[in-house]
């Protein structure tokens, strides 16, 4: 075995440092464009597929089940939802410890078979349970950009 | 089809912070596994590569660039890559290029650098979520699996702390793998104290960051009969991906590890999988997956692997040894690397060469499973002697 033992850091040997330098414009998409446009004025949007007879939240332009197009069946779908499943998160992306830690849930968005990742606010981790109904906080309108942020967290709904 | 064997295996030591370049390891890997069948790189008709996502050794289209190290030099060779499940998919892609009739041998070699990338690999991941929906929140892989474990767990009762069993099992079977980066002998309240990351996931739920590479050697029965007195039989093969909408999934079941199963199965005309497989390699780069992958595969009632787990019943002298080897939680986990390490363990276990890994009861029916991309992708390989 021509395997060396274990650095205590990969600098320990002779190395160089480099970078892929890559940054990306990603455009939202055909579907993207209309949710995120409504998410400007606080609301939600869907699309429904009429072959299955289900809703995808956020929108899409086909059904991935029929691949029927769906451009034309975008609806508005609420702002409330359900919590699907959760966790408390104590590290960042790059494996950071975190001074706060922060409560992340799947939502699922009521009436549909959709939904999305998104943080919990204004609840402690202890109080969050599977079903919780939980609805949109969105940011003051003049700060929303057309961003996923635009929505700051879901919270209970009281 | 023509039927296709495993004649030769080859594993680097699992190692965070390697000195080899990648192209080192896959050459380490390859050349241990032509040896082990005493052929030579110009017995080999084609070679096919399984490395992961080009951000973890940070090369870009990394397949062309580990080619000579895998042994491709002008010779057909095609690398796939499904994420976490690449390294089952690897014996499947080299099956089809033998098992077509183009090819009597194949080489197959999986590669993976991980500690390359700082200040940690897990940032490589924040990109493979959907670039507008997901990637505002910063979301990290273990958010990801923390969810899935909560839905996991909180669906059928199951409890922390019995599911931290994995974590000592598979580390207890590392301690007899020489390729092993993490044996040890700890205790469940190790787990438990183990610092917490996302809730419900400890530090020592997680399989580590790892540098290896794997090699196996394919060949059609005429070659294969001629190679070795012990071929091992890729008899079934299966695959499947599950949408890319992670969080439109129930979670608390991996329908897609069944689908994959039920081809697998089939085509190995395996109709009790609980009772014909002898011994399995689920992929369990956390502790709940390799009990989530033990139902996915029919290897367990739903909601009832954690009761069998805890009498011992998935222990290497248990009815079913599942992770002998020691798992990515044991052995360690350097992703594409660590599929492949699982198929050579079922291979070893199948030969009886498995040494002080050794299952008791002469196995003659094993599989091996992985799991990957955006928590998608089941990929399932069952093998005979
Ligand atoms: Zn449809």
């Amino acid at each position: 075995m021509a395997l060396i033992e274990r650095f205590q850091k990969v600098t320990d040997v002779t190395y160089w440092e480099g970078q892929i330098p890559m940054s990306y414009i990603y455009t939202v998409g055909r579907a993207g464009e209309k949710f995120f446009r409504e998410m400007i004025n606080g609301k939600i949007f869907g699309a429904k597929c009429n072959q299955c007879n289900l809703i995808y939240v956020p929108p899409r332009i086909y059904c991935e089940k029929c691949f029927e197009r769906l451009e034309e069946n975008y609806l508005e779908v609420g702002t409330k939802g359900k919590v699907h499943t959760f966790t408390q998160c104590y590290e960042t992306y790059d494996g950071v410890r975190k001074e706060v830690p922060s409560i992340v849930a799947v939502i699922r968005i009521d009436g549909t078979e959709g939904g999305f990742v998104h943080w919990l606010g204004e609840v402690e981790f202890k109080d969050v349970y599977f079903g919780m109904p939980v609805e949109a906080v969105f940011k003051d309108k003049k700060e929303r950009e057309g961003s996923i942020l635009d929505i700051k967290y879901f919270r209970p709904i009281k | 089809m023509r039927r296709v064997a495993i004649v030769g295996a080859g594993l680097t030591k699992f190692y965070r912070n390697a000195q080899e370049t990648p192209k080192e390891l896959a050459y380490e890997a390859a050349r241990m596994a032509l040896d082990s069948c005493e052929m030579k790189l110009s017995d080999i008709d084609c070679v096919v590569m399984g490395t992961a996502p080009d951000a973890f050794d940070g090369v870009h289209m990394k397949g062309e660039y580990l080619a000579d190290g895998a042994g491709a030099y002008r010779k057909p060779y095609m690398r796939h890559f499904v994420g976490g499940g690449t390294g089952v998919l690897s014996p499947i892609h080299g099956w089809f290029h033998v098992a077509s009739g183009m090819f009597d041998t194949c080489l197959v070699v999986a590669e993976e650098k991980m500690s390359s990338a700082y200040p940690h690999p897990a940032g490589a991941f924040l990109t493979i979520f959907d670039h507008t929906t997901e990637q505002p929140l910063y979301p990290t892989l273990i958010w990801i699996f923390a969810i899935e474990m909560n839905r996991f767990m909180t669906t059928w009762g199951y409890k922390k702390e019995d599911i931290a069993l994995v974590a000592v099992k598979n580390k207890r079977n590392a301690l007899d793998h020489p390729s092993a980066q993490l044996g040890a002998e700890i205790t469940v309240q190790d787990v438990l104290n183990s610092e917490i990351m996302a809730w419900p996931v400890n530090r020592l739920d997680i399989s580590p960051t790892s540098d290896g590479a794997a090699a196996i050697v394919l060949a059609a029965e005429h070659v294969a009969r001629r190679v070795t007195e012990k071929p091992i039989w890729i008899d079934g093969v299966g695959w499947c991906l599950d949408t890319a909408y992670w969080c439109t999934r129930d979670l608390y079941y991996p329908d897609y590890v069944e689908v994959a199963a039920r081809m697998a199965y089939k085509m190995a005309g395996i109709k009790e999988p609980s009772k014909e497989i002898h011994v399995a390699e689920p992929y369990d780069p956390f502790t709940y997956k390799e009990l989530h992958h033990i139902e996915g595969l029919l290897l367990a009632p739903r909601g009832k692997s954690v009761e069998m787990l805890k009498d011992g019943y998935f222990n290497r002298d248990g009815n079913l040894p599942t992770c002998p080897s020691g798992g990515a939680l044991g052995v360690g986990n350097p992703i594409s690397a660590t599929g492949l390490m699982k198929i050579i363990e079922i291979f070893l276990q199948l030969r009886g060469e498995a040494g002080k890994r050794q299952v008791p009861g002469k196995p003659t029916c094993g599989l091996a499973q992985a799991w990957g991309d955006l928590m998608q992708v089941g990929t399932v390989v069952v093998m005979r002697s």
